[in-house]
This record gives structure tokens, C-alpha cells and sequence, in this order.
């Protein structure tokens, strides 16, 4: 008896870590994957396919890229740097702002201001009316403010920071207002310095959205100098896509030069760039702030 | 006499209305203020753009504008659903892609962290969280690069293992059959390691106590999965889901263009609605596409309606929202 218990608890361990170390090389391996072949040799990949070791290990790709298109991706590297700083600092005011104020439990029309955000999670115009009205009033397109604008306020993250919020005793407000300071300066010299983890989940959350984002310049951008990073990206595989599909005549696509093997990967690789180096450090608090932010909801 | 007295009572309560009303905005001025820029950001974004789906019920042109178009009823809509537009196929499409999702969404992140909770070594656990997690932070383009790493045809990693058992490689991005599952195992693939944090968040607040208890009854471990860990994460999961659920007639634009592209090979396979209504606005005119937007907009409420009424029964009066 006591042995097959031990046994079977054994099992369920054996199976647990098989489990998990499978399923973290599953999300691993692609990563390597990459990086591999955008340090390999372009002609070795074409003869033996991608593959996890790098083949012929070269730096010759990047060189080759930052040769050839260098200025077009530094362009696109300051497109989605401008967007991303301004964008999470902007979203950040807007968003805390907001939380701050609806985590007064004082503010008589707290819950009519919260019925108007939450409306518009349950209930939208659609695609086509909002176009229309970004590019004919509010003149969007072709506009940097398009990459920013419209993602600007997300109410998800306001009722993330609202929970926080509503988690600093009320009485701390009360003493800095005997004092005679305004919700403006407690928001600013208390809530925000007490909300440490909020504030850094939360902007951590925008800064990936506004990094990551290209479906706001598919829509909006034509003029190739306010590519963001990903859009350009997206630009050189879609290319790829529609030949290898086989629609697209060979006589046709012959005048078409498909990227390098190598290329693709390396500007993928560019394009994951800051976020690999930030990850380590950035992944703890991240973690942190969802678990937190989970529980007290 | 009576009734003009009770008039004039409620006279003096709405003037009393008014003058508080106005009386708390100077009160919680600073407050109020504070709200402004985001709600200007709403009205901008969200509700101003209902006054468009006018054109939902018109035959657009530009000349006319969106309210001097002619009217042509509910045309645009039955349109969508007759035989010769892809109306049906697209909603499918959706409802079977999220629904997978929804499924797999649930077993995945559930598994993690269950197993996750029965492993010793901190190194381990350490380690392939932050290994599990990173998918979480790549573009879908990104995630669209990688996949064509694995199934393109000449260089792709699947072929290279095909040829290699001496199969016949497959042309991935000619076969539209594949796609629909490709497309749901990316989609588990970035989103499980997120999620399985949230069910890890409720697991912390388990009473430990309940599971000394257990041991000490000779419960072995599964049966302390099966019958304590399992039914705890519950609510969880059931909020989690009913939420999906209210959003089950949305597909991810991101996903399936970051993906796929516009190859019109594929499309007819994973063609969602939101990638319908793009592709209409450019070929079948802006009223079209904004019906098909109006109706998702419609399903969508009126799912998300019924996840919420669930999950108040559910929860003892507790909302989603």
C-alpha cells in the first residue's frame, strides 16, 4: 500500500517535469531557432534547411543588412522608439489619472464614469465607422499620431491600477488633505509612489503593446518613412507569403526579389531586439504585478 | 390640491438635483478634471464612431456622405448571410477557431500550473517559467516569422524532418486544410504561459492547511490534484471562460494577418470576421463591411450579456464587469 502510493506520487512528479521541460522547449526552441540561422551562412541554409546549430557561424547577415537597408531600419527603430516612449507616458498619465480619481469612494459620479468606459469593452461601432472617422476628422492617416492616439486608453489597465488604488488606506489621504494639499498633488506625491508595482506593470504592459503594434499602420500608414519596426517586418514576410503560396507566377515573381533566408531571420531577430535584453530583468516584476493585481480582483 | 403639492415637491428636487449637481463638480473639481482626458479619449474613439454605423443601413458614397446616401434598409445584412457572400463560412471560421482556443486555453494553462505546483526544484521552476512566458511578448509578426521558419517549403524545419523519414514534403503555404490548426496552436503557444500565471495568482491564495490535512488522511498526490487543487481553481476558470465566451464572435486580426497574410490561397480557411471586414471595406464598399462590423458588434453583446448573467449566478452576484 504505502509503496504504490509513493509510486504513484512519483509518477505524477516524473510527469510533471516531463511535462513542463517539453512544454519550455517547445517556447524556447523557436527563439534559438531563429537567432541560429540569422548567425548562419545564407548558402549552407539553402542546401540543409534551417536548422538550431548555427551552420558556418557569420556576422555576414547583419553587416549585409545594415549595409544595404540600414537607414530604412534605423528610420523604423526611431519610428517605434518615438511611438513607445511617448505613447506609454502619454497612456500612463491618461490611464492613472483616471484610476486615481475613480478610486475616491467620495466621487459621487464615480459609477456613472465607469459605466461609460466599461460600455465600450461590451459594445463597438465597428472597424469601418471608426476608420472613417479617424482619417476624415481627425486627419490620421499618414499621421504618427495614428500609432498613438487611439491606443492611448485602454480601460483593462485603468481598472488593474483602480484595484491598487483602492488598496491605499483612505485615511493617508485624509491627513495630507487637514493639510490643505489637492487631489492633484495626493495623486501625484502619494498614490503614485505608493503604487510602485501597478505603475511599472501597467507601463510595462502599454510599452509591449506600442512596441509590438503594426496593425495601426497597416491601417493608417502608406509613407514609408513612418513604418514602425514590426510593420516593416511584416512588409518583407507578406512578400514572401504570396510566392511561396505559388499564386504569384514564377515569371512574375522572378523580377521580385525574395530576402535571404538569413536576412528574414536576422530582421526578426533586430526587431525582437530590445525585448530579449529586457526580459530578464523586466519578467519578475511582470509576473509579479499580474499575480498581485489577480488576487485583489 | 394634492397633486399640485406633489408637484412642487418634485419641482424642488430636481432644482435641488441641479444645484448639487453642480455643487459636486466644483466640490471634486480636480477630480473630475483628472477623468477628462481619458473620457475625451473615449468620446473620440468609441462613441463618436457610433453615429457611422448609419452606413450600415445605407448604399455609401462619398458625394453624399454618410447620412445623405440612400437608405437601403436591411440589404447590406441580408446580403451577408445570402449564398453567394462568404457570410456563414466567416463566422464559422471565427466560432471554430475561438472555440479551440477556448478549449485548449483552458487545458494548457490549468496543466502548468497544477504541475508547477507539484515540483521541488526552484532552479527548474525558474527557469522554464521565464522560458514558457516569453512567447507572451513577441508581435504576431513575429510569431508569423517563426512559423514560416517551420513550415516553409524548401528550408522549413517540418520539411527538413519529412524528408529525413523519407516523406514527401508538404507545400504548407499552398494546403489551406493545415491552417486552421496551425493557427490554434500559435495561438495556445503565445497565450498559455500568460494565463497560467493568472491560474498560479489564484493558487497562492489556497489554504495550506487543507492539504496537510489531506496528506495526513493518505491522500496521494494525484487525489490532492484531483480532488483539492482542481475544484479550488474553479471559479477561476469559470470566469476566465465566460469571458472568452463573450468574446467569441471577435477573431484576432493580428493573429491571423501576422500569420497568414493576405494570402488569398489560405484565406478561405481561416478568414475571420475581423479580417473579413477589412478585406471588404476594399473591395465591396464601406457600407457592407460596416453591417458585417454592426452585426459582430450586436452577437458580441448580446454573448457577453449572457456570460455576465452566468457568472453572476455563478458567483453569488459578482459580475464580469
Amino acid at each position: 500500500m504505502r509503496r504504490s502510493k509513493l509510486f504513484s506520487d512519483r509518477l505524477v512528479i516524473l510527469i510533471a517535469y516531463t511535462f513542463l521541460g517539453l512544454f519550455g522547449i517547445m517556447c524556447l526552441y523557436p527563439l534559438i531557432l531563429t537567432l541560429s540561422v540569422s548567425l548562419s551562412a545564407e548558402k549552407e541554409i539553402v542546401k540543409s534547411g534551417y536548422s538550431v546549430i548555427p551552420q558556418d557561424f557569420t556576422f555576414n547577415t547583419y553587416l549585409y543588412i545594415f549595409v544595404n537597408s540600414g537607414k530604412r531600419i534605423l528610420r523604423s527603430y526611431g519610428v517605434t522608439i518615438f511611438i513607445t516612449m511617448v505613447g506609454t507616458l502619454g497612456a500612463m498619465l491618461v490611464t492613472s489619472m483616471i484610476a486615481f480619481a475613480l478610486s475616491i469612494k467620495t466621487l459621487r459620479y464615480r459609477n456613472f464614469i465607469a459605466f461609460i468606459c466599461n460600455f465600450t469593452i461590451v459594445f463597438s461601432a465597428g472597424l469601418i465607422p471608426w476608420y472613417v472617422v479617424c482619417v476624415n476628422y481627425y486627419g490620421l492617416k499618414n499621421n504618427i499620431l495614428a500609432l498613438i492616439l487611439p491606443s492611448i486608453f485602454s480601460v483593462w489597465n485603468m481598472f488593474l491600477m483602480r484595484t491598487y488604488f483602492s488598496s491605499i488606506s483612505p485615511s493617508l489621504y485624509e491627513a495630507a488633505k487637514i493639510d490643505g494639499a489637492s487631489y492633484l498633488r495626493i495623486y501625484w506625491r502619494i498614490a503614485i509612489p505608493l503604487s510602485k508595482t501597478a505603475i511599472l506593470t501597467v507601463g510595462l504592459m502599454y510599452a509591449l503593446q506600442y512596441w509590438n503594434d503594426w496593425w495601426y499602420a497597416l491601417i493608417f500608414i502608406n509613407n514609408k518613412e513612418l513604418f514602425p519596426l514590426q510593420y516593416y517586418l511584416y512588409t518583407i514576410l507578406s512578400n514572401v507569403n504570396a510566392i511561396s503560396s505559388g499564386r504569384i507566377p514564377s515569371g512574375a515573381a522572378a523580377g521580385i526579389t525574395l530576402p535571404a533566408e538569413t536576412v528574414k531571420m536576422a530582421v526578426t531577430i533586430i526587431t525582437i531586439g530590445p525585448v530579449i535584453f529586457l526580459y530578464p530583468i523586466v519578467q519578475k516584476y511582470f509576473v509579479q504585478g499580474i499575480m498581485t493585481g489577480a488576487v485583489k480582483e | 390640491m394634492k397633486s399640485k403639492n406633489s408637484h412642487n415637491f418634485g419641482q424642488t428636487i430636481k432644482i435641488d438635483r441641479k444645484k448639487d449637481f453642480v455643487k459636486e463638480l466644483k466640490r471634486n473639481r480636480g477630480l473630475y478634471l483628472m477623468c477628462l482626458p481619458a473620457l475625451i479619449v473615449l468620446i473620440m474613439f468609441c462613441y463618436i464612431p457610433f453615429t457611422g454605423t448609419w452606413m450600415a443601413f445605407t448604399d455609401f458614397n462619398v458625394v453624399d456622405g454618410i447620412f445623405g446616401s440612400p437608405f437601403v434598409g436591411l440589404d447590406n445584412f441580408k446580403y451577408f448571410f445570402s449564398t453567394s457572400s462568404m457570410g456563414w463560412k466567416v463566422t464559422y471560421n471565427t466560432l471554430f477557431i475561438n472555440f479551440c482556443g477556448i478549449i485548449l486555453g483552458l487545458i494548457i494553462p490549468i496543466s502548468i500550473a497544477v504541475f508547477f505546483n507539484e515540483i521541488q526544484s526552484k532552479v527548474f521552476k525558474k527557469l522554464t517559467q521565464s522560458f514558457m512566458f516569453f512567447p507572451y511578448f513577441l508581435s504576431w509578426v513575429v510569431v508569423g516569422a517563426i512559423i514560416y521558419g517551420f513550415f516553409s517549403s524548401d528550408v522549413g524545419v517540418i520539411n527538413n524532418l519529412l524528408r529525413s523519414f523519407g516523406l514527401e514534403p508538404i507545400k504548407w503555404y499552398a494546403e489551406p486544410k493545415y491552417w486552421k490548426g496551425i493557427i490554434i496552436f500559435a495561438s495556445m503557444w503565445k497565450w498559455s504561459g500568460y494565463s497560467s500565471i493568472i491560474y498560479m495568482a489564484a493558487m497562492a491564495s489556497f489554504d495550506g492547511a487543507l492539504y496537510e490535512a489531506a496528506e495526513v488522511d493518505g491522500a496521494n498526490k494525484l487525489q490532492r490534484i484531483l480532488f483539492l487543487t482542481l475544484p479550488m481553481l474553479k471559479p477561476t476558470a469559470v470566469v476566465l471562460t465566460l469571458m472568452s465566451v463573450g468574446r467569441i464572435f471577435y477573431g484576432d486580426f493580428g493573429m491571423i494577418y501576422g500569420i497568414v497574410g493576405n494570402n488569398p490561397v489560405l484565406s478561405d480557411a481561416v478568414t475571420v470576421i475581423d479580417t473579413y471586414v477589412y478585406q471588404t471595406m476594399r473591395t465591396l464598399g464601406f457600407s457592407y463591411a460596416t453591417a458585417i462590423g454592426l452585426f459582430q458588434s450586436l452577437m458580441g453583446l448580446i454573448l457577453v450579456t449572457i456570460a455576465n448573467r452566468s457568472a453572476k449566478k455563478y458567483n453569488d452576484g459578482e459580475g464580469l464587469f
